[in-house]
């Protein structure tokens, strides 16, 4: 019994599977503080404040709000008579409720609320002054681009739900929410349009995320990690975001957006291979443009991934396939590298990855002095020294360029690793060893899903209508329909004729 | 056995993938070196030969759908059993299990015979076949609609393959097609015959069929996959008369690779190293869906789960393709493969056909219909 099923469940459910073990509140005043006090560990926070006409507030000090609770509270309690009703009626904060249990008591005053104890009564008072402590809404980093707006989502829930309403005035935007983690008690919000999303997906979902059982989730990152379909899959299998726009144009393809609090990036599924090279922006320039985007960021991934292992496979096994005069510069540059091919690439891959990783631990302004440093010691004295050969340094750099331009910060680092094993291989096997790791990627993409739904789709299974929106976009008076991945109840945004006038 | 049999939704596919499943099951070795027998047989009118022989594919993969059509969701083990009995149908299912082990064997070790002998004469072959089927048993574990998926892949990533072939277009000697119609009536059919090996692949829709989705539209994209593979072998062979000349063809045993060997860009030339490693991508599907039809006929036998009997086939088929043989032997092994095949491709449908009416015919007197057989 180290995890208990209850903890996960909705908290609806909780109240009527464990009504029998919780204990009511005492009537006595004096025995209603002692509990409490042992209750929250005797915490040096943990606040009384006993009022003449026998109310009895209890509060932990660093939750809740001074200025609300003296307002609030403290003043209109003063005159009336010791009742819960009373008190109900004169506190003027919006959230209040009524409480019989010990535990409910507990988990609100967590929450930042104050109890308000009547002395002779076995019901308190709940009444929520919490502190907003939050950091301004600020310019998304990870996603940050040119146009479009110009605002992130931060660590507040509550916060978050107001940004993705504000994009979405719609009656139909459904919110649901629960409690995942045993020790932190996360909200987790799922938001969905109704009539748009398939309702099959959304019971999925909120299964997946009633069935988790973990003592903390600090993160989206963290949840989509439990909840994705494989987790023994290289690809991530939802897409997280900082971009309210982008999560609202999800919700408005009938994907379900998750949001866990605390947690910046918001979680979006079911999600293709191929949006991993969208970016919000795509919309917000012209087709041809945003077309011509996708299909470069397609492109990089593939440069990015092969380019190296195809460097060592010609160079170890297949000489032949060079042409002369390609070859001759590159014979002349690694005439002077003791290493085999696969020793050379893997070394300057690994410093490229040091580079990268240190420049990404360090602040900015000495992050600059390292990728001077880096780019010195990697591109001059490297080769000076006769470790590489010229050329490959070219190499290694494009296809680490390549990396960063995929709009997702989660498929970058996948490209990431992709290239090590498959420069093994190539290093191993030649062409047939490349061309084992690809079939091997392909496999496993074809084999991953997301939510349920084909990962590979418009692809695989094909479904060229939506093409039109997918590794091209075209017009948006073209890009009328809702993707049929996600199942959507309806499949039609708008009609294609009235975009035009 | 059940005769019908009820997929599960998830494994079902859409039909017009069907196209693409038939298309990467024909092409798989044998596109890699058919023009040198056929030409033996033939001739410069080889490619009538090709058109023959797609013909009969079209006619065989029409009796085949046929057949299947009789029934309202069976395959050729549910049919064969249905038609001739617990005892001789199950001998005729094996008997096809075995073919398509046979098959599997053979796509195996002749493309592993290519590598070693185009790209890396010393490694090792079980390294190679180890590597192979490793790939197989990872498709094949994600189910049908990952195999699909494969094949899917391989033929839509292997078209711009068939662009390469502008380059020995340019040196092209269309004198070497004439005179048409030199070769006898018995020599372009000899011709046809030889094409046995590289055009099946087709037989997969007697297993496949249960798994999709629209029925009525089997006959048309089957017909849409078999001729597009007709035309890709024609365009191939036309070529390779006119690029290749007489002598020079009987000697090339690879003859499309050969056709590779003179493609050439500013970045890169001899271009038969990456179209060989890139043939993996297209024998993958072949391996795959022979074994998951092997899988599928022993499992439906004797009633034992596919993924108990998947393994156990690979380890099988690993440690026949252990045992060495050389080109000759291959060769020879080829050869009755060939006759195996067109005895049971492109003869054995027709008499299932056959037997299947009369069934029809035999239950329809007395009552009941071969449309909807009883569940045994």
């Amino acid at each position: 019994m180290f995890f208990k099923k209850q903890q996960s469940l909705a908290p609806d459910r909780i109240k009527k599977e464990t009504t029998d073990d919780k204990e009511l509140i005492p009537v006595s005043k004096d025995e209603f503080i002692s509990i409490m006090k042992q209750r929250l560990q005797d915490g040096a926070d943990f606040k009384t404040k006993e009022l003449a006409n026998g109310f009895t507030l209890v509060f932990l000090d660093t939750l809740t709000d001074k200025k609300m609770l003296n307002k609030d509270i403290l003043a209109r309690l003063g005159g009336i008579s010791a009742t819960p009703d009373e008190a109900l009626k004169s506190i003027t904060v919006s959230s209040t409720s009524k409480q019989k249990y010990i535990e409910d008591g507990v988990d609100a005053i967590l929450k930042g609320a104050v109890l308000v104890h009547s002395a002779g009564y076995p019901v308190i008072i709940s009444a929520v002054v919490a502190t907003q402590e939050n950091r301004s809404l600020t310019k998304p980093e990870t996603e940050s681009q040119v146009m479009g707006p110009q605002i992130a989502f931060n660590e507040s829930l509550a916060t978050n739900i107001s940004l993705l309403r504000r994009f979405l005035t719609n009656a139909n935007l459904c919110n649901e929410s629960f409690t995942v983690g045993k020790q932190t008690n996360s909200a987790v919000a799922l938001l969905y349009l109704k009539d748009i999303a398939d309702e099959e997906m959304v019971d999925r979902m909120r299964e997946r995320i009633q069935g988790i059982e973990i003592d903390s989730v600090m993160d989206s990152s963290n949840l989509s990690q439990l909840i994705e379909d494989n987790s023994m899959g290289i690809f991530p299998q939802m897409l997280l975001t900082e971009r309210p726009d982008r999560a609202c144009s999800w919700l408005l393809n009938g994907k379900l957006v998750v949001l866990v609090d605390g947690s910046v990036q918001v979680i979006g599924a079911p999600q293709s291979f191929m949006e991993f090279f969208e970016s919000m922006e795509d919309q917000n320039v012209r087709w041809q443009i945003a077309t011509f985007l996708r299909l470069l960021r397609m492109f990089s991934m593939v440069v990015s991934v092969f380019f190296t292992p195809i460097y060592v496979a010609a160079l170890t096994f297949h000489y032949e396939i060079i042409p002369q005069t390609l070859l001759v510069p590159l014979g002349e540059s690694r005439s002077r590298v003791p290493f085999p091919p696969i020793i050379e690439a893997l070394l300057l891959e690994t410093m490229i990855e040091l580079l990268r990783e240190a420049a990404a631990r360090l602040p900015t302004k000495v992050g600059q002095t390292m990728g001077i440093v880096g780019g010195i010691v990697v591109g001059t004295a490297a080769v000076d020294a006769g470790f590489t050969s010229n050329i490959l340094i070219i190499i290694i750099n494009v296809s680490a360029l390549s990396s960063f331009t995929s709009p997702n910060y989660m498929m970058g680092n996948v490209i990431r690793i992709l290239r090590f094993p498959l420069i093994i291989l190539a290093g191993f096997w030649g062409f047939y060893g490349l061309m084992f790791g690809f079939c091997f990627l392909l496999i496993h993409l074809i084999r991953q899903s997301s939510l349920g739904s084909p990962f590979l789709a418009p692809f695989y299974p094909p479904r060229f209508a939506d093409w039109r929106d997918s590794i091209i976009r075209l017009p948006i008076g073209w890009t009328n329909y809702r993707p049929a991945q996600t199942r959507p109840l309806d499949r039609k945004k708008y009609r294609a004729r009235k975009t035009k006038q | 056995m059940k005769v019908l049999i009820e997929p599960k939704p998830q494994n079902m596919i859409n039909t017009i993938l069907l196209m693409f499943v038939i298309h990467s099951m024909q092409v798989g070795v044998g596109i890699q070196g058919f023009q040198r027998i056929i030409y033996m047989e033939a001739k410069q009118d080889a490619w009538i030969s090709v058109i023959l022989s797609g013909i009969a594919a079209a006619l065989v993969g029409f009796i085949m759908v046929k057949t299947l059509h009789s029934y309202k969701n069976s395959d050729l083990y549910g049919i064969q059993y249905d038609v001739f009995g617990k005892w001789l149908g199950n001998l005729l299912n094996i008997l096809f299990v075995c073919y398509f082990l046979a098959a599997f064997h053979m796509v195996a070790r002749n493309y592993i015979e290519v590598i070693q002998a185009w790209i890396f004469p010393e490694v090792p072959s079980w390294l190679f076949f180890f590597s192979l089927l490793s790939l197989v048993y990872y498709g094949l574990n994600g189910g049908l609609r990952t195999i699909v998926g494969v094949s899917f892949f391989s033929v839509v990533l292997a078209l711009w393959l068939i662009l390469l072939m502008a380059f020995p277009f340019q040196f092209a000697n269309w004198d070497y097609l004439l005179p048409v119609f030199e070769a006898s009536i018995p020599e372009i059919l000899m011709g046809a015959k030889q094409m046995t090996f590289t055009v099946v692949g087709f037989e997969i829709i007697y297993v496949l069929y249960p798994f999709l989705k629209e029925k009525d539209q089997v006959h048309k994209y089957m017909q849409f996959g078999l001729g597009f593979t007709t035309i890709l072998y024609l365009a191939i062979m036309v070529i390779s008369i006119a690029y290749f000349s007489g002598d020079q063809l009987e000697r090339t045993i690879w003859g499309t690779l050969s056709l590779f060997k003179i493609v050439r860009f500013p970045f890169i030339e001899r271009f038969e190293y990456v179209a060989i490693s890139f043939w993996m991508l297209l024998i993958l599907p072949n391996l795959m869906l022979y074994l998951w039809a092997a899988t599928r006929g022993l499992s439906r036998i004797f009633n034992k789960k596919e993924q108990k009997v998947s393994w156990k086939l690979l380890v099988f088929l690993f440690l026949t393709l252990l045992y060495p043989l050389n080109r000759i032997q291959i060769n020879m092994l080829d050869d009755y493969f060939a006759k195996g095949a067109l005895f049971l491709i492109f003869g054995y449908p027709f008499l299932l056909f056959i037997a299947v009416v009369m069934k029809k015919k035999f239950f329809s007197k007395k009552g009941g219909s071969a449309n909807v057989p009883k569940n045994k």
